[in-house]
């Protein structure tokens, strides 16, 4: 692994050649928000762009989101001028008025000191549930659970994730990865009893041998041990038993 | 119901490839006037794609229309030059006259109205395309003589 | 159709062409553009050859038919351009064939109603190469069409066709590459990159497999030189393409057009097939074993697929999103292979550029733009079509002298030029050069080409208006500043037009753009703030007549005018009355009419059908 030095607000550090600035930057403690990435899904990133950064290289400066910008010889980066919080600002706010219900929006924009937003909110009709759009649900679907079960539909301010035609999948697994990386926990998943609902389809779970406990759908077990090829009995006994 | 084999014909016209999807997608639309459940699914099958894929795509692409269109489709080019020669009253007539929204269809079933974004005969503006006919310097007073030449 | 298998036999095949080509032979060249076909070119076509077989002419011995592509000159069709007499025929009907076959073609007179008249001067013309639409013209992406027919590639290769490849296929790779560098041919499609300097990125990037695709979803409304390009000489880009592939090592090329132009989509199939057939494309290219091949993507109504990486994600099977990495689609493009993506104008210059050489091409145009452009002058002109013209003409030229001025004397205000991600050039600034580095430094874009010429009848709040609604519904959805910003800056705009605009909104606009323009991901969102930025700094005057004094001096903006009858000016003919949809004209006959105002819906069709010009807008 090449190794470079780059400059993070003022400070020499050592990072992996094309590694991402973000990465670079909390392994340095320094502070720069993000929403849409998530190290374990490649495909990630590059969405919400509330990591954007001044980049300066071979004499020019461009904002450039953190979290899939390679660090490369000769890169200097500032996280904390007034511009990126004048244009970090200016993402939130609009973030603000698309999803005004999100406390995790609401907290991100109080840390630049913006409370309120000056534009029309995404409401009524056109309410967006808390749907960033960034897709992160659909790409650890797509990458690392391997299913492909809701894709990004339409374009534009009403693209959001959904299942065909908004029925119950075929293959959804019933997994709930795409909560567990949502950033602003948009996807609703309800248990009741040994049941989970999720993408409008009822999941039968599987109960912990020792404790009883409904932990994972049969659905998702079905998958593991078709793509692994692990034994079905490993599963009977929930992680806190096993 | 849709001929299933008709949409067999249509996905074996190209290569089992994923570069072919949209390009049969496209080919659905011409045949049945929209792209259908059936035919998605089929194609998610034959080409063992995620359906999911499929289904952004049909909803991506605004030349596709996931619910059917009418007998006769009336393009409105909305396109800069015809915008300035008088696409909006074009499309308000119709609008107001089929009583119809625009990139809908009329109550009957024959007539969808829709914007498209510049057809490419700017020289000619405002264009308007019905079916596969194009009509160029479109005067919103004589637009529906032309559209009802069609019923 | 026997394939051609060498570089001597393309030689002789092309003399066994012009031998039996009878070029002498008078012809007649009915213009099947899409254009002109929208007018009636088929009928056109028809009674000709109808009337040639009525007169005892026999085609192909006393007289040819050729359908060509499309000329350019589109309000003005049907064109028929007959040779020798060098003469151009306008707005041709079937019922006038049988007066040119006998004046013209046996009479060897001109039919004086049907060529071309100067609207102001009242000058005729008879010959094509004197009206001033196609007199100041330098073709070159054009150089065939209307002269050719492009379903048949023996009039592409009588024409000199693939004279270009034949040279490259003695050439050293670098060379060839040189030779584009030295020529200074910058991109057509809009960003302006030099040509050259991407070819060789391409091939500095080490891999097996390269790409050529060609650009050809021309999405900027009011754009319209490609679809004339793929239509009426699919071989200039075939051929363009072969030679670039053959640059950077590519051996699979791609074709992207955008689903509105299905004949387009149809010439070039025609043409492909016809290449593969004499040996010009597949496994062993004239013999040279060097092999190449190329596909058509059609697009699927989606504007931003004209960015590069939208382009490929749509050419593999996938929605057009741009690419959200910082990766160049020269290093990892298609498939995350060397990719070199041009548009349709660039690939068409190539081979002449190898027939000719570079000197010539960098000879023409300006320092910094090389060569020719080809426009398309539309909106409130005289003279709308498309013009092919060396680089540096002034604004001005293009509007006034090819052009030929306003439509209905009108006052020129402003020209917009590289579509939704262009701005405005207001007439004061019009003695400009027509080049790349000219117009962005004014605030606007070369862009594609597409000219739209504005008077004193267009309301520039409205523009910025049309640009930002036209981009609102052509976003992808990937990033939060063009997403949910364009929508934002679209309501401020709206509110303006509906006399609801306040003293903030200029500044709220300012500084949505500035977001927009550094935060978005792609080129779509960097550059929708182009429009209202480049509005704003020139028609201030009009934002604040519509903010503060609730008016639109223009008289577009439904919620800030009034619809009026000139009772001078009315003849009582009681046409508008019958058309109003809203039956709120009234008046006896023969006297002068009134609008009731407050039932009155602007819809426009009373002063449409107005025959005495007496409807005001105010």
């Amino acid at each position: 692994m090449e190794k470079v030095s780059v400059i993070i607000d003022g400070k020499t550090v050592e990072a992996v050649k094309d590694q991402c600035v973000l990465d670079v930057a909390r392994e340095n403690g320094i502070y720069i928000p993000s929403l849409c990435y998530n190290p374990e899904v490649k495909s990630s990133g590059g969405a919400c762009r509330v990591c954007l950064v001044e980049a300066h290289q071979g004499g020019r400066m461009r904002l450039v989101t953190s979290c899939n910008y390679p660090v490369r010889k000769g890169l200097e980066i500032k996280t904390d001028t007034p511009f990126v919080h004048k244009i970090r600002k200016g993402v939130l706010e609009l973030l603000m008025a698309r999803v005004p219900d999100s406390d995790v929006i609401a907290a991100m924009a109080a840390k630049e000191g913006l409370t309120e937003t000056r534009f029309r909110k995404d409401e009524g009709e056109l309410n967006r549930y808390k749907c960033i759009s960034c897709a992160l649900c659909t790409n650890v679907c797509a990458e690392v659970v391997g299913v492909s079960a809701i894709s990004m539909e339409d374009r534009g301010a009403d693209k959001k994730p959904a299942t065909p035609y908004h029925k119950p999948s075929d293959v959804c697994i019933g997994c709930g990865a795409c909560v567990y990386v949502c950033p602003t926990g948009a996807i609703t998943m309800k248990e009741k009893g040994d049941v989970r609902r999720i993408w409008a389809k009822d999941f039968k779970m599987i109960c912990c041998s020792v404790c009883s406990t409904p932990y994972i759908p049969e659905a998702q077990v079905d998958w593991i041990v078709k793509t692994t090829g692990k034994d079905r009995s490993f599963f009977d006994k929930c992680p806190d038993h096993r | 119901m849709i001929d299933v084999s008709k949409v067999d014909e249509i996905i074996n016209r190209y290569d089992k490839s994923e570069e072919s999807l949209l390009a049969i997608l496209q080919d659905f639309q011409r045949e049945f006037y929209y792209v259908p459940e059936e035919g998605m699914r089929r194609l998610s099958e034959v080409m063992t794609v995620p359906q999911s894929k499929i289904y952004a795509m049909g909803t991506f692409y605004k030349a596709l229309s996931l619910t059917p269109r009418g007998k006769h489709t009336v393009k409105v080019c909305t396109g800069t030059a015809c915008h300035l020669k008088g696409a909006t009253q074009i499309l308000e007539t119709l609008e107001r006259e089929l009583k119809v929204k625009r990139n809908s269809t009329t109550a009957d079933g024959e007539y969808t109205i829709e914007c498209v974004n510049c057809v490419g005969a700017c020289a000619m503006a405002p264009v308007t395309v019905v079916d596969e006919d194009y009509y160029g310097q479109t005067r919103a007073s004589k637009v529906m003589d032309v559209v009802k030449k069609y019923k | 159709m026997s394939a051609i298998t060498s570089i001597e036999q393309l030689g002789k095949y092309r003399e066994q062409v012009a031998a039996s080509a009878k070029t002498d032979l008078p012809t007649v060249m009915v213009c099947f553009g899409t254009g002109c076909q929208a007018n009636g070119a088929r009928p056109v076509a028809e009674a000709f050859s109808k009337v040639i077989a009525e007169q005892g002419l026999k085609l192909d011995v006393n007289i040819g038919i050729k359908t060509t592509g499309c000329h350019g000159y589109c309000e003005n069709g049907p064109l028929v351009a007959l040779k020798p007499q060098g003469i151009l025929y306008l707005k041709v009907k079937p019922e006038d064939v049988a007066e040119i076959v006998e004046k013209t073609i046996k009479g060897g007179q001109v039919v004086e109603r049907l060529i071309y008249k100067d609207k102001t001067t009242e000058q005729t013309i008879a010959q094509y190469q004197e009206i001033p639409f196609y007199k100041y013209q330098h073709r070159i992406a054009l150089r065939n069409i209307g002269a050719i027919d492009p379903t048949n590639i023996d009039d592409y290769i009588l024409a000199g066709g693939y004279a270009g490849l034949a040279k490259a296929l003695k050439m050293e790779p670098d060379a060839i590459i040189s030779e584009v560098e030295r020529s200074g041919l910058r991109g057509r499609g809009g960003g302006g990159f030099p040509t050259g300097t991407k070819w060789r990125s391409c091939v500095a990037v080490g891999s097996d497999t390269r790409y050529v695709i060609c650009n050809g979803d021309e999405g900027d409304p009011g754009a319209f030189m490609d679809r004339s390009v793929m239509e009426g000489d699919p071989h200039a880009v075939i051929e363009g393409m072969i030679i670039g592939a053959i640059a950077v090592g590519a051996h699979k090329g791609y074709i992207y057009v955008r689903d509105e132009y299905p004949l387009a989509v149809k010439n070039l199939r025609t043409a492909i097939a016809a290449a593969h057939d004499k040996g010009l494309l597949g496994e062993n290219i004239l013999g040279s074993g060097f092999a190449f091949d190329l596909k058509i993507s059609r697009g699927g109504g989606a504007f931003v697929c004209g960015e590069s990486s939208a382009l490929m994600r749509s050419v593999e099977g996938n929605v057009g999103e741009p690419r959200a990495k910082y990766i160049r689609s020269v290093e990892k493009g298609l498939y995350d292979e060397p990719t070199v993506l041009n548009n349709v104008e660039t690939w068409a210059n190539v081979p002449e550029i190898m027939v000719k050489g570079a000197d010539w091409y960098a000879s023409l145009g300006t320092k910094g733009s090389k060569g020719t452009k080809v426009f398309s002058l539309v909106g409130k002109v005289n003279n709308t079509g498309l013009v092919e013209v060396p680089m540096g003409i002034s604004v001005r030229e293009l509007v006034e002298k090819i052009g030929g001025g306003i439509l209905g004397g009108k006052k020129f205000k402003a020209v917009q030029t590289g579509g939704p991600s262009g701005g405005c050039i207001p007439e004061r600034l019009s003695d400009l050069p027509v080049d790349f580095d000219s117009l962005t430094e004014a605030g606007s874009m070369m862009g594609s080409g597409g000219i739209i010429v504005m008077d004193e009848e267009t309301c520039m709040v409205d523009v910025a208006k049309y640009f930002t609604n036209f981009l609102v519904g052509e976003s992808c959805g990937k990033c939060t500043p063009c997403r949910d910003g364009l929508p934002r800056m679209l309501d401020i705009l709206t509110g303006i037009t509906e006399g609801k605009g306040k003293e903030e909104d200029i500044a709220a606009l300012e500084e949505l753009c500035e977001v927009i323009s550094w935060g978005a991901l792609c080129g779509l969102g960097t550059s929708a703030p182009n429009p209202v930025l480049s509005t704003i700094k020139y028609f201030r005057n009009e934002y604040d007549a519509h903010i503060k004094d609730k008016k639109c001096p223009a008289g577009v903006c439904k919620a800030l005018i009034t619809y009026s009858i000139d009772a001078e000016a009315c003849t009582g003919c009681t046409l508008c009355a019958k058309k109003c949809p809203q039956s709120c004209i009234s008046g006896e006959r023969k006297k002068a009419h009134v609008i009731d105002a407050s039932k009155c819906i602007k819809c426009g069709v009373c002063k449409d059908v107005c025959n005495f010009n007496a409807v005001r807008i105010a």
